[in-house]
């Protein structure tokens, strides 16, 4: 079966998105935006909301930019954790993946927020493990200096093992609770972590019961051949960026691939590429609102917000000229701006030619037309092994979050590459995923 | 008015609690007992529902101890400002306050998470600050050592001024979110803090607008001198703990005497003792609650925990001989709690058996038992003595205990006139009648102290 999840940023994936006529009249701290996103996507059966996140106040170098606002930017968002636990009470099936950097947070208190965002939920909690890369960031923890990509990954790894080890400290039937003999626990059934490595010393055991899931669902975005590595040895979820279907194909059979030196069958993890969709009832529908949404920019903010995309001032160059390309690595570079300028090089594209092609999607893949093209192109990148899934980017909410349920979804339904309902409980029975074994039963 | 917040522990305040037979059948992480808890105490109108925590599993050296849990071990809970943040959205007035330790977690973090609550619960949450006092908790944070208590409170105040600064670097009008301009924000209503101290330096500002409170309300639980220093300058109320009346009225007098040096009116910190209630319709029943309990708790038992309460093995001795005297007077990670109890004791000359029984029901805090005249009685008396401005209520067996305070006793308050007969604000901070806080965005404080109240 198809995973499908989607980005919940109230704000919508087109830079112009927040200004179109069908987008929420109000979107900063609009709990009531998130509540009503996350209930349309629960009548479509959408696996997961989940949401990006960040730990600082960006573009503030860049007044028109920053004024205007762009959906990767966030300068004024929930907090993921608290928001989806007080979403997990306003719906009973959706799943709910949150971010939280390895970077700037102990492994105690990711190992905790997950397990506890778990519990409320009753099984739905996911988090997106992510090592920061904004320099801004890092500025609001005490570092002036950014660790490097080696460092943020070797860090990544050890966090996501002891926060793993810290979720199996209890085994599920730890709790007795028997009022007439007074035994509430059994200390045999808890074991400490006891975890000393090069970056962590950890003791445990977690405060927190074994969760619904076992273990709340492990999401990643490794773009990097690091970052793939970390996704193959321990993700269970990975956002793909490729930008066309013959490269997903490469990063899939590539990712999976490096799936069994780890000991784990290629079915342990589903790849989700982004997919940005632009569906009306029919292909002038969706030809019509993409135009309204690339006009609503002018070149000056594309200007801009490419260049905060690509990581490098490209304000000065000739809009019909060609798009200047980066020299060396900057450390702050991200693989999205890395494969914009690909893209533009690839392609011989002028600058405007290549915002205009950033703007509904960042680089990422984009789909755009009627109800049976949008199925069509998701069905034939599933079939042919190019994802699992799609982590779906909508350019105005909740207009197209509400179309994709009602137009896209039973068309996929339709075609049996989506179940008609839920199938279990948890997120992971909806991704197909296993419930990880409980140590303390495996031994017996 | 008399302000009530609640500590809806599911397991209850005395040690023997959770085995009552009008205890929850399994408390263990069972959000459904605590939304039930919060919608009894949003029922009898009260101010708050007040979480404690730990970064840890604590005991597992004292297996006997462990296995039969105590109130304040907390083994496996909810993170409180996820629970809280799910429970704002079934209890729609009443006050969520975590806690939250300055110790081992960032304060951009800190200030974040509790500014989400506060939008989430539209104006309700409040934060407890408190710097880490259970030692083991270190382990789990990468640091063999604990901190001392002159470390965590020089760290806890340039924490909690990072964090007001935090929480007011946007003007509440910088968010226009003009769909015909494309303007979403005005760079020049927000700034950074550019914070650089011993502790922490965060150049800010936090990624969150200004929350409905202006800024989530701060609780504090300084008993220790540094601790009552730190409240008078900047808490927003404070639990505070006391074996007696005169403690409460000598502690109450003491911190609100320390406020002026700051600029700040006494009543902008409220003052809230804890106490245990035990409240039946009749005394009878109140002592027949307190003796079931009581008995509940097998000799050994209560050993184990008074050695935890303690921090001194006092197994082997004999139970009806005095305590010993060659215990530490001050150790690490040791709570105002312990000496309390060893005061207690020497004061009244009680044994072993006779300290634990006073521990068991109220951790050595005081106690308000009869009918719901006799314990409301006592509250009137304590909050007109100036011994506190209200309580933090907890009750030894739950639910029943908390349903028991807010039908028979939460009435009769009512009927005195002091306590609220319905909510009149939408905001914990004006529950709790706590004026608005600074903020460098109001003209008149352009120029004023940031974070300073």
């Amino acid at each position: 079966m198809m995973v499908l999840g989607f980005t919940g940023g109230a704000l919508g994936g087109h830079l112009g998105g927040w200004r179109h006529p069908d987008s929420f009249p109000t979107t900063s701290m609009q709990l009531q935006c998130m509540v009503e996103m996350a209930q349309i996507a629960e009548r479509g059966t959408l696996d997961m909301m989940f949401l990006a996140d960040g730990n600082g106040v960006r573009q503030m170098d860049k007044p028109a930019l920053f004024a205007a606002n762009s959906p990767s930017d966030r300068p004024a968002v929930f907090e993921p954790v608290t928001l989806f636990a007080a979403l997990s009470q306003h719906t009973r099936h959706i799943g709910f993946v949150a971010t939280a950097t390895t970077t700037y947070e102990e492994p105690f208190t990711i190992a905790r927020k997950f397990a506890s965002l778990d519990h409320l939920s009753g099984g739905r909690a996911g988090w997106n493990l992510v090592t920061t890369q904004y320099v801004e960031d890092a500025k609001n923890f005490g570092r002036d200096e950014h660790m490097g990509r080696v460092d943020r990954y070797e860090r990544a790894r050890e966090s996501l093992d002891v926060v793993r080890a810290l979720w199996d400290s209890w085994a599920t039937d730890a709790f007795l609770q028997d009022k007439s003999t007074g035994q509430y626990l059994d200390p045999a059934r808890v074991r400490l972590t006891n975890h000393r490595g090069t970056h962590f010393a950890v003791k445990g055991p977690l405060n927190v019961a074994r969760t619904p899931q076992g273990q709340p669902v492990v999401f990643m975005a490794g773009q990097s051949d690091a970052g793939k590595e970390l996704a193959a040895y321990g993700g269970e979820a990975l956002f793909g960026t490729a930008s066309d279907k013959a490269e997903a194909q490469k990063e899939y059979a590539d990712i999976k691939g490096r799936m069994a030196k780890y000991g784990r069958p290629p079915n342990a993890l589903r790849i989700m590429p982004a997919l940005s969709v632009f569906v009306g009832r029919t292909a002038a529908e969706a030809d019509a609102l993409f135009a309204e949404l690339q006009a609503l920019i002018s070149p000056a903010l594309a200007v801009s917000y490419l260049s905060k995309v690509v990581g490098f001032d490209v304000t000065g160059a000739p809009l019909d000229g060609p798009m200047p390309q980066a020299r060396g690595e900057s450390l702050g570079g991200t693989a999205i701006g890395r494969s914009v300028l690909d893209m533009a090089a690839r392609e011989g594209l002028s600058v405007r030619a290549t915002y205009q092609r950033v703007l509904p999607s960042m680089s990422g893949n984009m789909v755009k037309g009627d109800p049976t093209h949008v199925a069509d192109m998701m069905e034939d990148w599933y079939k042919s092994k190019a994802c699992d899934g799609f982590m779906l980017s909508m350019p105005v909410e909740p207009r197209s979050l509400r179309d994709f349920v009602e137009l896209v979804v039973p068309e996929l339904q339709r075609r049996g590459l989506r179940s008609p309902e839920y199938r279990g409980p948890t997120l992971r029975d909806n991704m197909g995923l296993a419930h990880p074994v409980d140590p303390f039963l495996e031994s017996l | 008015m008399m302000n009530l917040v609640t500590i809806p522990n599911l397991v209850g305040g005395h040690l023997g609690g959770w085995r009552h037979r009008d205890a929850f059948a399994k408390p263990v992480m069972n959000l459904e007992a605590f939304i039930e808890m919060t919608q009894i105490a949003e029922r009898g109108k009260l101010d708050a529902v007040f979480l404690a925590d730990g970064n840890g599993v604590r005991d597992m050296d004292r297996p006997a101890l462990f296995a039969a849990n105590h109130p304040s071990a907390r083994p496996a809970f909810f993170e409180p400002t996820t629970l809280l943040s799910a429970v704002a959205m079934v209890a729609k007035r009443i006050g969520v306050v975590a806690t939250a330790t300055s110790t081992y977690e960032e304060p951009y973090t800190i200030a974040r998470k509790f500014a989400s609550m506060d939008h989430i619960s539209k104006g309700r949450a409040g934060w407890n600050l408190v710097t880490a006092s259970n030692p083991g908790d270190a382990l789990n944070f990468g640091r063999a050592e604990h901190m001392g208590r002159e470390d965590r409170y020089a760290r806890a105040q340039e924490f909690y001024e990072v964090v007001a600064a935090l929480w007011d670097s946007w003007a509440p009008d910088a968010f226009a979110q003009d769909k015909a301009t494309g303007q979403y924000l005005d760079p020049a209503r927000v700034r950074p803090i550019d914070h650089r101290g011993a502790h922490f330096t965060v150049k800010g500002p936090l990624n969150i607008s200004p929350t409905p409170q202006g800024r989530p309300v701060v609780f504090m639980a300084g008993q220790s001198g540094p601790g009552m220093e730190l409240a008078a300058r900047y808490a927003d109320a404070l639990f505070g703990a006391g074996t007696t009346k005169q403690d409460c009225i000598d502690a109450y007098a003491d911190i609100k005497g320390r406020m002026a040096r700051y600029g700040r009116a006494p009543d902008t910190l409220k003052i809230l003792p804890g106490v245990s209630t035990f409240v039946g319709r009749t005394t009878a029943e109140a002592e027949e609650l307190y003796e079931e309990l009581q008995s509940l708790i097998s000799p050994p038992l209560g050993v184990h925990y008074l050695s935890k309460m303690l921090v001194h093995d006092l197994e082997g001795l004999p139970l009806d001989g005095p305590l010993p005297t060659d215990m530490a007077p001050e150790t690490l990670g040791g709570s105002s709690l312990r000496r309390y109890i060893i005061d207690m004791a020497r004061r009244d000359s009680l044994t072993i058996r006779q300290t634990y029984e006073r521990t068991l029901p109220a951790l050595g805090g005081p106690v308000f038992k009869g009918s719901p005249t006799q314990v409301a009685d006592e509250m009137e008396d304590w909050w007109r003595s100036k011994a506190g401005d209200g309580f933090t209520i907890m009750a030894p067996v739950q639910p029943r205990g908390l349903r028991d305070f807010v039908n028979l006793v939460v009435p009769e308050l009512q009927r005195r006139g002091i306590f609220r007969k319905e909510y009149e604000t939408t905001t914990l901070r004006g529950h709790l009648g706590l004026p608005d806080p600074p903020s460098q965005w109001h003209p008149e404080q352009a120029s004023g102290e940031r974070g300073v109240a």
